[in-house]
């Protein structure tokens, strides 16, 4: 697992940075993101906390060995659920990648929190993490696969050969039988 | 704003952003946004919500997400905020 964290701070107050987040995109720093779009959103009726599930659609070039591995594509989606409550001033969003996640998982949690009346506090944390269990899976699978595939070739090449020296050697038998006639 | 995953979604989440938006910043400061076309607006945020969801719906099913969406929210719902951060707590405290 790899681990990534990095702590921040706005100088701008917290209400202006969470008014703010929502217009983060587009934006020409961040050409990778190309679409935003709300799939729920709720207003919790006793705490007031608001509850936003947006899917992001970014356009960014993987490694050459990534698509062929994984038949990835330009196209990655990501699943971010934010949840702002205004009464505690707090912003927390978690981001989990939907592309690739039969793979790997990238978990990022950002947090906003008041420091201060001027000031806003960022930490981003992300795990990326490998599914090892699938990955064992397919590997065993991979490694069945071509024992099974040597062992067709293993069994044909040897009759194969039997084919080759059957022939040679009858033929020869069949001249010799010839000449002795 | 940017845009939707499907183009055709794209001037109904513009419409219910900007309504979000003025809706959101009432809701934090409600004494800068005391406007007085309030209640107009909390009408077609409603009205531009359902129009907007029900494209974005067909969208996220059309691009073959659905499945995958599914498998994200049972592994991790996210129906509640997570548990504060101790170390983002203390952060916070040394201000």
């Amino acid at each position: 697992m790899h681990i990534f964290s990095q702590l921040f701070q706005y100088e701008h107050p917290w209400s202006h940075v969470v008014i703010g987040m929502w217009r983060k995109y587009p934006n020409p720093k961040c050409t990778h993101v190309v679409s935003v779009d709300v799939i729920d959103r709720s207003v919790d009726p006793e705490t007031g906390i608001i509850r936003t599930e947006r899917i992001l659609g970014c356009k960014q070039k993987a490694p050459r060995w990534v698509v062929k591995l994984f038949g990835g594509s330009e196209d990655a989606f990501v699943r971010e659920v934010c949840f702002v409550d205004p009464a505690t001033q707090d912003a927390n969003i978690t981001s989990v990648n939907l592309s690739l996640s039969q793979f790997a998982t990238c978990y990022e949690v950002v947090r906003y929190t008041p420091a201060g009346p001027h000031r806003t506090n960022f930490s981003q944390t992300a795990e990326v993490q490998a599914r090892t269990r699938l990955w064992q899976t397919a590997a065993n699978g991979l490694e069945k696969w071509l024992v099974q595939r040597f062992e067709q070739n293993a069994q044909l090449g040897k009759t194969a050969f039997t084919d080759v020296l059957r022939a040679l050697w009858e033929e020869r038998h069949g001249h010799l039988q010839a000449a002795a006639a | 704003m940017a845009s939707s995953l499907s183009p055709e979604c794209t001037p109904l989440k513009t419409q219910y952003d900007a309504c979000f938006n003025s809706w959101f910043e009432g809701y934090l400061e409600p004494a800068v946004a005391a406007s007085s076309t309030k209640n107009r607006q909390e009408y077609s945020k409603r009205k531009a919500e359902e129009e907007y969801k029900a494209c974005v719906q067909k969208a996220v099913k059309d691009s073959g997400l659905e499945s995958t969406l599914q498998q994200a929210r049972d592994e991790h719902p996210l129906k509640s905020p997570p548990p504060p951060d101790p170390s983002s707590l203390e952060q916070g405290k040394k201000h």
